[in-house]
């Protein structure tokens, strides 16, 4: 896997990416790093306008409603900016803890869109949820990378990531259990598949 | 903020909704934008700034730092520490629980409840993340067209108007292949539930 960039601690991989950090670490830095970087940043800031987005796309996004909206409120114009972002022709994008404000199914199709379109997507957050998302998984903590790896080996680090004050995603903190009783014989990472080994 | 005008004072509610915040009540502190300009210290200003700095879990260290110094998370838990010294009754806090780890949010909560009991403070939480709410008295839902519904945090009706959390998705999946199971609301009751219900 070649290497993206690197920036301090933090080795870029070519291939999409979590960033799980814990209180202490100011992801703003990396924010000035990205945007030196030829990379689409997206934070909570947003400056962009309704007009700038095609109707196609506020229709495949579930936000024609924002059309008819006098005041959009702080949400709105995340979204806004997200869906301002999808006609730019960089290459890799870079969610700073934005992610986490969205309602999921716009979160997911949005991810699912820059795959489809073979955009390199680099999420930070503190949601362990988000976590799922993508195939990969760095662990920052007090500025240091605490461990890092394919998303189905590093979610299995459960002291690690209690140690540092995070649950694991609710449905690997669920499987971990099932397997510990007996009742499952591997961690399943989507509800539907671990329902069907409950209940084969 | 209309809803706050009808409250039992000195309890912790929740506010879910795509709503931006806003009051001209003097009486009501929003601690929203997570921003201040001079240091740590003279931003908090205040005989006790050493005191809050410690109940937000941060300690003397911080009153000589900047904005520059500090992470997002850091910024808000410095936004909170002047909100404890305000002697306001109301306090509103928007999406206070992102940028925090599991670990934080659950102390954060406990210190919301104290200052609810201890300091009859009022308390109103705004995020887009029920299972932070899970545990207030109340949680008030603002529709897009400004109309506000109360609800108890775990009644069903208010997972017709928000996404449910992921452990509610997965009992929803396993009810919808006839499994009959109870509502939980933490996956170590989830997971006893399982264990007895593959026993049987």
């Amino acid at each position: 896997m070649s290497t993206l960039f690197t920036l301090n601690n933090l080795e870029f991989k070519d291939i999409d990416t979590t960033v799980v950090y814990t209180s202490s670490y100011n992801y703003l830095n990396d924010a000035i790093f990205f945007l030196h970087h030829d990379t689409e940043v997206i934070t909570i800031t947003s400056n962009a306008s309704i007009t700038d987005i095609p109707i196609s796309i506020l229709k495949e996004f579930n936000c024609l409603y924002l059309l008819t909206q006098t005041k959009l409120t702080k949400i709105d114009e995340l979204k806004l900016s997200i869906l301002k972002s999808l006609s730019s022709t960089k290459t890799i994008y870079v969610f700073l803890n934005v992610l986490t404000y969205l309602e999921p199914s716009f979160k997911k199709n949005i991810i699912n869109y820059l795959k489809l379109h073979h955009k390199r997507i680099i999420n930070y957050t503190q949601n362990m949820e988000e976590t799922l998302l993508l195939d990969y998984i760095i662990v920052v903590h007090n500025d240091l990378v605490i461990m890092e790896g394919a998303k189905k080996s590093v979610l299995l680090e459960e002291k690690i990531f209690k140690k540092l004050g995070l649950n694991l995603p609710f449905i690997v903190e669920l499987s971990i259990g099932l397997k510990y009783y007996g009742l499952i014989s591997k961690i399943y990472f989507d509800n539907e598949s671990l329902v069907q080994a409950l209940w084969n | 903020m209309r809803i706050l005008s009808n409250v039992t004072p000195g309890s912790l509610y929740g506010l879910m909704g795509n709503i931006t915040l806003s009051t001209n009540n003097e009486n009501y502190y929003i601690i929203t934008d997570y921003k201040f300009s001079s240091s740590v210290k003279d931003y908090l200003a205040h005989p006790k700034s050493l005191s809050a700095l410690k109940m937000v879990k941060l300690n003397e260290t911080y009153l000589s730092k900047t904005i520059a110094n500090l992470s997002p998370s850091e910024i808000k838990k410095v936004s909170l520490a002047k909100a404890l010294l305000s002697s306001k009754k109301y306090l509103i806090f928007d999406y206070f629980d992102k940028d925090l780890t599991s670990e934080e949010q659950a102390y954060y909560l406990r210190l919301f409840k104290r200052l609810t009991t201890d300091y009859g403070k009022t308390i109103l939480l705004f995020t887009n993340d029920l299972t932070f709410l899970w545990s207030t008295k109340t949680i008030y839902y603002v529709d897009n067209e400004g109309n506000i519904t109360s609800y108890n945090p775990k009644d069903p009706a208010l997972l017709d108007c928000i996404t449910p959390p992921p452990l509610t998705e997965f009992i929803n999946l396993l009810r919808s292949k006839n499994i009959k199971i109870s509502d939980y609301y933490n996956s170590a009751d989830l997971l006893k539930a399982l264990y007895r219900i593959k026993e049987d």
